[in-house]
């Protein structure tokens, strides 16, 4: 009858080798950035030595009072705003490319890109300088637009209770396009002789301004919640690769499902657009990357993408306050300029294993 | 002795066009049952109602006496896997983690496999032979090693019933003849079975019962030696006169060829 098992062992199960490498890669991961963390605190128009930040870390010896002004009020909320927009785009880009099946999706897949960009226009063009718990007018409005335009886009593509995936990346392409353009009219209404416009520009390719404590505290939240929120929808995400009806035949409510993903998904994005404006590409590799050494399942994929995303965005914004000091380029385009090749080489090398 | 699915004065059509008004059968814990009929006669369909993916219009399906409509997915799929014809997949998923989607019904909202799922992942690709291709990806497999991986996932379930949607389809004779080997161990292990099959030829000696749909009566029951004779394949499978002789030819061969 059934040929002899050969290789089968008795419980213990499970390709150890795959999973022994996931957890030398958090490993590596974590201690990377941490280390990043501390490179990056040294960086900037006043150096400060690594060997005494870790020494002062430790509790061995002190900083100066100039030094611990500059690290705690400048460099180390521009770093953790790093880490957490990176790790947030980062993750939500995973979520949205298990969602739609799709290689190219990204956390602005579903219009939130196009709803920032009305609001930040608004918020430079006509409401300058309001501020809540220091997130000013452009980053408030732009995480409403962002949420405003997620909510629109489903609800554009919602019939009868259902909502097919290829409905929602178009609606969603359409509204993000049309909404993109707004910023052309409101332009218009640029009172400062094209001051407005720089700023614009400058958020549209992704600046992570100078936050305030309280500012890191609301995204952190954010971010907590959104990546527990994602732990149960990695393994229904495996799940829904096997398609939509044979995931219902296993038990996985498929809408409840899309759902929490958007939501989770668009949580996560809006705070990261809320602190770094539109950063680009860093969503969409991240994942890519990681899936190309991990292999495609979600559970794997999540923490390791999380510390992934943390990390790359880190060295980006670092690189971007200190490539041209003191003047600063937008890290979008960093991201753009060192994800874009690295991307292309690992495309090359491992073709295959993107997604086949 | 009770049935373990039961089929109640089923109706079911699509918007287009009607395909059962009373279907009435029931499978036992021992079945194994061949459906047949022409392409379009509602094999498929009758797959997905057994396994609750569609509710009938009218009448009943019941799974152990409790009505299909009344279980939730997740507690129909502990008992009853249903093995698709074509699965897609859009990432390289190794067969390890194809498999362990059948551990999805016995799951808990944040918990991963404990023991006893990864013991019945195990067992379903020792049965199914497909222990040795866990580390490959599930996209590279050829058609048979693909098949037999498909169920796997199904058996992960520890099913009662397996619903399996042309089992033998895009097989070569030697890859089909394995899947006959392995239909016939699962017998063994007392899960039923209920497969649509096209090829007619591949079923005697193999499935003890045949339910046969044709287009305008009620289906019929009975053994392979009863309903695949030529009379009646003639009328279900509306040949046209001069076919007949090429039937009777093939089914000889064939036949011959599967003894």
């Amino acid at each position: 009858m059934v040929r002899k098992v050969t290789g089968a062992r008795a419980s213990t199960g499970r390709s150890e080798a795959p999973e022994r490498r996931q957890h030398w890669l958090l490993a590596f991961l974590a201690a990377l950035l941490v280390l990043a963390m501390l490179i990056a605190s040294g960086m900037g128009a006043v150096p400060v030595p690594v060997r005494l930040l870790a020494r002062s870390a430790l509790g061995m010896s002190q900083l100066s009072a100039d030094q611990s002004t500059i690290l705690f009020s400048i460099r180390l909320p521009r770093i953790i705003a790093a880490v957490l927009v990176g790790s947030g785009l980062s993750v939500s880009g995973l979520l949205f490319q298990g969602l739609f099946r799709n290689p190219l999706a990204d956390p602005y897949v579903i219009g939130s890109s196009g709803g920032a960009v009305l609001g930040a226009s608004l918020g430079v063009f006509l409401v300058p300088a309001v501020s809540i718990a220091g997130f000013g007018t452009t980053a408030l409005l732009a995480f409403a637009g962002a949420a405003g335009s997620i909510v629109l886009v489903y609800w554009l593509a919602s019939v009868n209770g259902r909502t097919p995936v290829v409905a929602l990346l178009l609606a969603g392409f359409a509204v993000s396009t049309m909404l993109s353009y707004s910023s052309y009219f409101l332009e218009v209404l640029d009172q400062d002789f094209g001051q407005g416009m720089h700023i614009l520009s400058s958020w549209l390719h992704g600046t992570i301004a100078q936050p305030t404590w309280p500012q890191l505290a609301i995204v952190a939240g954010m971010l907590v919640i959104g990546l527990a929120g994602s732990v149960p929808l990695a393994r229904r995400l495996n799940t829904l690769a096997l398609g939509e009806e044979y995931a219902t035949h296993l038990g996985i409510s498929v809408q409840q499902t899309r759902v929490a993903v958007i939501v989770i998904g668009s949580v996560l994005t809006a705070a990261a657009v809320a602190l770094g404006g539109l950063i680009s590409f860093t969503g969409l590799i991240v994942p890519h990357i990681l899936r190309m050494i991990l292999g495609p399942d979600h559970v794997r994929l999540l923490p390791a993408t999380a510390l992934a995303g943390a990390l790359f965005l880190l060295v980006a914004d670092t690189a971007a306050r200190t490539v041209i000091a003191p003047a600063e380029l937008p890290v979008g385009v960093l991201t753009a300029f060192i994800g874009g090749p690295f991307f292309l080489y690992l495309l090359r090398k491992a073709r295959r294993e993107v997604m086949s | 002795m009770r049935p373990l699915l039961e089929f109640d004065h089923v109706g079911f059509g699509y918007a287009e066009r009607n395909l059962f008004s009373d279907l009435n059968a029931r499978i036992f814990s021992h079945d194994c049952i061949a459906l047949v009929g022409r392409n379009g006669v509602g094999k498929t369909t009758l797959l997905r109602l057994a396994a609750g993916i569609l509710a009938p219009d009218s009448g009943d399906v019941r799974l152990n006496h409790k009505e299909l409509r009344s279980l939730k997915h997740r507690e129909i799929a502990r008992s009853i896997a249903f093995v698709p014809q074509n699965v897609e997949i859009p990432f390289s998923f190794t067969v390890e983690q194809f498999v362990e989607q059948g551990r999805t019904p016995f799951l808990k909202l944040f918990g991963g496999l404990n023991t006893a799922d990864r013991e019945a992942m195990e067992r379903a690709m020792a049965l199914t032979d497909t222990w040795s291709l866990r580390s490959r990806a599930f996209n590279e497999l050829s058609g048979g090693e693909r098949q037999r991986v498909k169920i796997a996932l199904g058996l992960a379930q520890q099913p009662q019933l397996l619903l399996l949607d042309e089992p033998m389809q895009h097989l070569d004779i030697g890859r089909q003849f394995e899947m006959i080997d392995l239909i016939a161990s699962l017998r063994h292990e007392g899960i039923a079975i209920l497969a649509s099959m096209h090829d007619l030829a591949l079923i005697d000696g193999v499935f003890p019962s045949v339910w046969l749909l044709s287009q305008d009566e009620a289906m019929r029951q009975g053994s392979p030696q009863e309903l695949l004779q030529p009379e009646v394949i003639e009328s279900a499978f509306n040949f046209l006169p001069h076919h007949r002789s090429m039937l009777l030819e093939r089914t000889r061969n064939r036949m011959e060829l599967v003894q």
